[in-house]
């Protein structure tokens, strides 16, 4: 088994492509039509093409226990998942730059240092620095 | 202050409120990734940071979650990734990382990656944009040259 795509809940496929690729860098790699209302929608790091695809999926949108905990998530504060970047701080200023909101300012937590933002699709999303 | 911001306080307050040792993973982290392509063992490393080495293995693994030897075998394999994409020989990427022998480098590299470092080369070259512009370049030189014939 190899891990080629991890999912990301969002509540409207097409804004989550633009959060995506716009403000955070990734690049589209897969976009196939399903239904009138979804598609399988996968992007990817730009710096590692062939890496983990992460499909934006549209669950909260179609089955309520997918909303239940996405939001549930969300309120507490807790990141649906994280992503690694060279340095949180210099990240951090770039998308402040960008209008987008944070929940946790760069923290440094012993070896790693982490900081939270808003997706703007229903979710909290970690980067993290190792130290 | 959400559920998330007091557990990272709790969090950090129970695992990481010893600066020293933490100072001392990082600082052996940052010497590996500096000296990653050297001759690098546990004795070399413990006396960079004036530990035994002992303490300083579970030091790595407690704050790292892996032995310092398997964290440089991953930074190794990483970077010659890195290499052969970029178009370095086996011979050439296996020295250029630290390995010693190209068998030995040839075998870790098929286990972790799955793919012998040959393979992985022409599996990447054969998707690179450079492929790409030269397959385009020898179409073009072959249609040229079969409208000439005709």
């Amino acid at each position: 088994m190899k891990v080629k795509v991890i999912s990301v809940p969002v509540l409207d496929q097409e804004k989550a492509l633009k959060f995506y690729t716009d403000k955070l860098g990734f690049v589209k790699k897969v976009d196939v039509p399903l239904t009138a209302d979804s598609r399988w929608l996968t992007v990817v790091s730009k710096e590692d093409q062939d890496g983990p695809e992460i499909l934006l999926e549209p669950s909260p949108k179609h089955f309520e226990p997918a909303k239940t905990y996405q939001q549930a998530l969300y309120e507490a504060g807790i990141p649906y998942t994280q992503f690694n970047v060279d340095n949180v701080r210099q990240e951090y200023e770039r998308l402040v730059s960008l209008g987008i909101n944070f929940s946790v300012k760069p923290t440094e937590m012993g070896t790693v240092i982490i900081a939270v933002f808003d997706d703007t699709c229903g979710n909290n999303i970690q980067i993290v620095e190792m130290l | 202050m959400s559920h998330y911001q007091s557990e990272i306080i709790r969090i950090r307050n129970i695992c990481y409120s010893n600066k020293a040792q933490i100072e001392t993973v990082i600082g052996t982290r940052q010497y590996i990734n500096n000296n990653f392509d050297r001759e690098l063992n546990l004795n070399l490393l413990s006396r960079t940071r004036f530990t035994s080495k002992f303490h300083l293995l579970r030091l790595f693994k407690k704050y790292y979650g892996q032995t310092p030897k398997q964290y440089l075998t991953d930074k190794r394999i990483e970077k010659s990734k890195e290499l052969l994409k970029n178009g370095r020989s086996v011979s050439e990427t296996c020295f250029a990382v630290g390995f010693e022998s190209q068998s030995s480098f040839c075998t870790l590299f098929k286990k972790r990656v799955g793919l012998t470092p040959t393979e992985f080369q022409k599996e990447q070259l054969s998707q690179s944009p450079i492929h790409f512009f030269f397959d385009t370049c020898s179409l073009n030189q072959t249609l040229k040259n079969e409208s000439k014939s005709y």
